[in-house]
Protein backbone atom coordinates (compact mmCIF):
# COMPACT_ATOMS: atom_id res chain seq x y z
CA UNK A 1 0.00 0.00 0.00
CA UNK A 2 1.45 3.75 -0.90
CA UNK A 3 0.59 7.16 -1.99
CA UNK A 4 1.55 8.13 -5.04
CA UNK A 5 3.50 11.01 -4.82
CA UNK A 6 5.99 12.91 -7.47
CA UNK A 7 7.93 15.87 -7.72
CA UNK A 8 9.03 17.68 -10.63
CA UNK A 9 11.31 20.29 -11.19
CA UNK A 10 11.78 22.46 -14.35
CA UNK A 11 14.44 25.18 -14.80
CA UNK A 12 13.09 29.00 -15.22
CA UNK A 13 15.34 32.36 -15.33
CA UNK A 14 15.90 33.23 -12.13
CA UNK A 15 13.95 30.90 -10.13
CA UNK A 16 13.02 26.86 -10.24
CA UNK A 17 9.61 25.63 -10.85
CA UNK A 18 8.67 22.54 -9.18
CA UNK A 19 5.11 20.66 -9.00
CA UNK A 20 4.69 18.47 -6.03
CA UNK A 21 1.68 16.31 -7.04
CA UNK A 22 -0.22 13.37 -4.82
CA UNK A 23 -0.07 12.79 -1.09
CA UNK A 24 2.30 13.55 1.56
CA UNK A 25 2.06 11.48 4.37
CA UNK A 26 4.36 10.03 6.91
CA UNK A 27 4.74 7.23 3.93
CA UNK A 28 5.79 9.88 0.88
CA UNK A 29 7.28 12.23 3.16
CA UNK A 30 10.97 11.13 2.94
CA UNK A 31 11.02 10.62 -0.45
CA UNK A 32 9.68 14.58 -0.91
CA UNK A 33 12.52 15.83 1.39
CA UNK A 34 15.05 14.01 -0.29
CA UNK A 35 14.07 15.48 -3.62
CA UNK A 36 13.69 19.10 -1.81
CA UNK A 37 16.51 19.24 -0.17
CA UNK A 38 18.43 18.11 -3.57
CA UNK A 39 17.01 20.94 -5.34
CA UNK A 40 17.59 23.28 -3.22
CA UNK A 41 21.58 21.42 -2.78
CA UNK A 42 22.04 21.98 -6.31
CA UNK A 43 19.94 25.93 -7.12
CA UNK A 44 21.03 29.05 -5.57
CA UNK A 45 17.49 30.46 -6.46
CA UNK A 46 13.88 31.47 -5.31
CA UNK A 47 11.51 28.28 -5.68
CA UNK A 48 8.00 28.28 -7.20
CA UNK A 49 6.19 25.27 -5.94
CA UNK A 50 3.36 24.51 -7.67
CA UNK A 51 0.49 22.86 -5.56
CA UNK A 52 -2.36 22.39 -7.88
CA UNK A 53 -2.03 18.42 -7.92
CA UNK A 54 -1.06 18.09 -4.48
CA UNK A 55 -4.20 16.25 -3.04
CA UNK A 56 -3.25 15.64 0.98
CA UNK A 57 -0.63 16.62 3.12
CA UNK A 58 -0.11 16.38 6.95
CA UNK A 59 2.50 18.02 9.79
CA UNK A 60 4.60 15.59 8.07
CA UNK A 61 5.00 17.25 4.84
CA UNK A 62 3.96 20.88 6.79
CA UNK A 63 7.44 20.13 8.84
CA UNK A 64 9.35 19.02 5.52
CA UNK A 65 8.31 22.67 3.83
CA UNK A 66 9.39 24.44 7.01
CA UNK A 67 13.06 22.67 6.84
CA UNK A 68 13.63 23.40 3.15
CA UNK A 69 12.27 27.31 3.68
CA UNK A 70 15.09 27.70 6.79
CA UNK A 71 17.93 26.17 3.63
CA UNK A 72 16.38 28.71 1.30
CA UNK A 73 16.54 31.75 3.35
CA UNK A 74 20.09 30.84 4.44
CA UNK A 75 21.10 31.94 0.67
CA UNK A 76 18.54 34.64 1.39
CA UNK A 77 16.20 33.53 -1.29
CA UNK A 78 12.46 32.82 -1.07
CA UNK A 79 9.67 30.22 -1.75
CA UNK A 80 6.21 30.70 -3.34
CA UNK A 81 3.81 28.13 -2.97
CA UNK A 82 0.76 28.46 -5.75
CA UNK A 83 -2.92 27.00 -6.54
CA UNK A 84 -3.45 25.63 -3.24
CA UNK A 85 -6.36 23.78 -2.73
CA UNK A 86 -8.62 25.11 -0.08
CA UNK A 87 -8.20 22.21 2.23
CA UNK A 88 -4.63 22.82 2.17
CA UNK A 89 -4.54 26.03 2.31
CA UNK A 90 -6.64 25.68 5.62
CA UNK A 91 -3.69 23.62 7.06
CA UNK A 92 -1.08 26.88 6.73
CA UNK A 93 -3.63 28.91 8.09
CA UNK A 94 -4.30 26.97 11.29
CA UNK A 95 -0.31 26.14 11.81
CA UNK A 96 0.61 29.79 11.25
CA UNK A 97 2.56 29.04 7.95
CA UNK A 98 0.94 30.88 5.94
CA UNK A 99 3.04 34.04 7.51
CA UNK A 100 6.01 32.15 6.59
CA UNK A 101 5.32 31.12 2.64
CA UNK A 102 4.23 33.51 0.28
CA UNK A 103 1.06 32.45 -1.00
CA UNK A 104 0.09 33.05 -4.27
CA UNK B 1 -29.54 2.85 5.89
CA UNK B 2 -29.44 3.44 9.37
CA UNK B 3 -25.45 3.57 10.72
CA UNK B 4 -26.80 4.62 14.82
CA UNK B 5 -24.30 2.95 17.04
CA UNK B 6 -22.29 1.27 14.20
CA UNK B 7 -18.93 0.38 15.09
CA UNK B 8 -16.24 0.16 12.69
CA UNK B 9 -12.85 -1.57 14.22
CA UNK B 10 -9.50 -1.45 12.36
CA UNK B 11 -6.24 -3.08 13.57
CA UNK B 12 -2.71 -1.94 12.06
CA UNK B 13 0.73 -2.61 12.45
CA UNK B 14 2.77 0.20 13.65
CA UNK B 15 3.91 0.69 10.05
CA UNK B 16 3.84 4.30 8.08
CA UNK B 17 2.54 2.56 4.98
CA UNK B 18 -0.74 1.72 6.57
CA UNK B 19 -1.51 5.07 7.44
CA UNK B 20 -3.02 5.43 4.04
CA UNK B 21 -5.65 2.80 4.78
CA UNK B 22 -6.74 4.69 8.26
CA UNK B 23 -7.39 7.72 5.69
CA UNK B 24 -9.54 5.82 3.07
CA UNK B 25 -11.72 4.29 6.18
CA UNK B 26 -12.21 7.34 8.01
CA UNK B 27 -13.09 9.00 4.66
CA UNK B 28 -15.70 5.60 4.28
CA UNK B 29 -17.01 6.44 7.49
CA UNK B 30 -17.58 9.86 7.48
CA UNK B 31 -19.26 10.05 4.22
CA UNK B 32 -21.45 7.32 5.92
CA UNK B 33 -22.41 9.63 8.65
CA UNK B 34 -23.07 12.24 6.25
CA UNK B 35 -19.74 14.90 6.88
CA UNK B 36 -19.17 17.10 3.60
CA UNK B 37 -15.94 16.81 1.98
CA UNK B 38 -14.19 19.66 3.45
CA UNK B 39 -15.02 18.22 6.52
CA UNK B 40 -14.24 14.52 5.76
CA UNK B 41 -11.03 16.11 4.48
CA UNK B 42 -10.55 17.45 8.03
CA UNK B 43 -11.17 14.31 9.78
CA UNK B 44 -8.78 12.17 7.16
CA UNK B 45 -6.01 14.57 8.78
CA UNK B 46 -6.60 14.65 12.30
CA UNK B 47 -6.88 10.76 12.45
CA UNK B 48 -3.60 10.65 10.14
CA UNK B 49 -1.60 13.00 12.93
CA UNK B 50 -2.39 10.55 15.69
CA UNK B 51 -1.43 7.63 13.84
CA UNK B 52 1.78 9.05 12.34
CA UNK B 53 2.52 9.97 16.28
CA UNK B 54 1.55 6.19 17.65
CA UNK B 55 4.06 5.06 14.23
CA UNK B 56 6.36 6.81 15.22
CA UNK B 57 6.39 5.85 18.54
CA UNK B 58 5.96 2.65 17.88
CA UNK B 59 6.16 -0.40 20.83
CA UNK B 60 8.16 -2.83 21.90
CA UNK B 61 5.18 -4.51 23.59
CA UNK B 62 3.02 -4.61 21.01
CA UNK B 63 2.92 -5.47 17.60
CA UNK B 64 -0.51 -3.68 16.00
CA UNK B 65 -2.66 -0.32 17.57
CA UNK B 66 -6.36 -0.44 16.85
CA UNK B 67 -9.11 2.37 15.79
CA UNK B 68 -12.53 2.31 16.58
CA UNK B 69 -15.12 4.10 14.72
CA UNK B 70 -18.34 4.90 16.46
CA UNK B 71 -20.84 6.15 14.66
CA UNK B 72 -23.79 8.27 15.59
CA UNK B 73 -26.78 9.80 14.16
CA UNK B 74 -25.05 13.05 13.85
CA UNK B 75 -21.44 12.57 15.11
CA UNK B 76 -18.63 10.40 14.62
CA UNK B 77 -16.53 9.39 17.80
CA UNK B 78 -12.89 7.63 16.97
CA UNK B 79 -11.09 5.79 19.54
CA UNK B 80 -7.10 4.72 19.67
CA UNK B 81 -5.79 2.13 21.59
CA UNK B 82 -3.21 -0.46 22.29
CA UNK B 83 -2.36 -3.12 24.54
CA UNK B 84 1.01 -1.03 25.05
CA UNK B 85 -0.41 1.92 27.55
CA UNK B 86 3.08 3.53 27.57
CA UNK B 87 1.72 5.15 24.06
CA UNK B 88 -0.78 7.00 26.05
CA UNK B 89 0.66 11.02 26.95
CA UNK B 90 2.89 10.30 23.84
CA UNK B 91 2.12 13.98 22.16
CA UNK B 92 4.63 16.85 23.48
CA UNK B 93 3.71 20.45 23.19
CA UNK B 94 6.89 21.55 21.68
CA UNK B 95 7.91 18.89 18.86
CA UNK B 96 3.97 18.04 18.17
CA UNK B 97 2.83 21.41 18.05
CA UNK B 98 1.97 21.39 14.35
CA UNK B 99 0.31 17.73 14.60
CA UNK B 100 -1.36 18.97 17.73
CA UNK B 101 -2.85 22.62 16.33
CA UNK B 102 -4.48 20.45 13.45
CA UNK B 103 -6.04 17.83 15.50
CA UNK B 104 -7.58 20.59 17.88
CA UNK B 105 -8.73 22.85 15.15
CA UNK B 106 -9.88 20.30 13.18
CA UNK B 107 -11.63 18.17 15.50
CA UNK B 108 -14.88 19.05 18.13
CA UNK B 109 -13.04 17.90 20.47
CA UNK B 110 -9.92 15.42 21.09
CA UNK B 111 -8.78 13.59 24.33
CA UNK B 112 -4.78 13.26 23.60
CA UNK B 113 -4.18 12.84 27.53
CA UNK B 114 -6.91 12.04 29.74
CA UNK B 115 -7.80 9.00 32.13
CA UNK B 116 -9.46 7.43 30.23
CA UNK B 117 -8.59 2.81 29.27
CA UNK B 118 -7.64 3.78 25.87
CA UNK B 119 -5.19 6.41 24.56
CA UNK B 120 -6.84 8.95 22.80
CA UNK B 121 -9.78 10.13 21.49
CA UNK B 122 -11.86 12.28 19.31
CA UNK B 123 -14.80 13.41 18.18
CA UNK B 124 -16.26 15.46 15.23
CA UNK B 125 -20.60 16.54 15.08
CA UNK B 126 -22.25 17.23 12.07
CA UNK B 127 -22.42 20.75 11.14
CA UNK B 128 -24.94 22.78 12.86
CA UNK B 129 -25.79 20.00 15.55
CA UNK B 130 -23.25 20.61 18.45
Amino acid sequence: MSSELTVREEQARGFVNIYISGEVDIYTSQSLKDKLYAIVDSNDSDLKIDCRDLHYIDSTGLGIFVGILKKVRQNNKKIFLSNIKDNIKKLFLITGLDKLFIIE
Amino acid sequence: MDTVNDKIEISLPFKAEYVSIVRLTASGVANRIGFDIDTIEDIKVAVAEVCNKLVNAGSADALEYKIVFKMHKERLDIIFDCEDKKLKCIFDKERDQLALALINALMDGAELCSDTPYLFSMYKVLEGKV
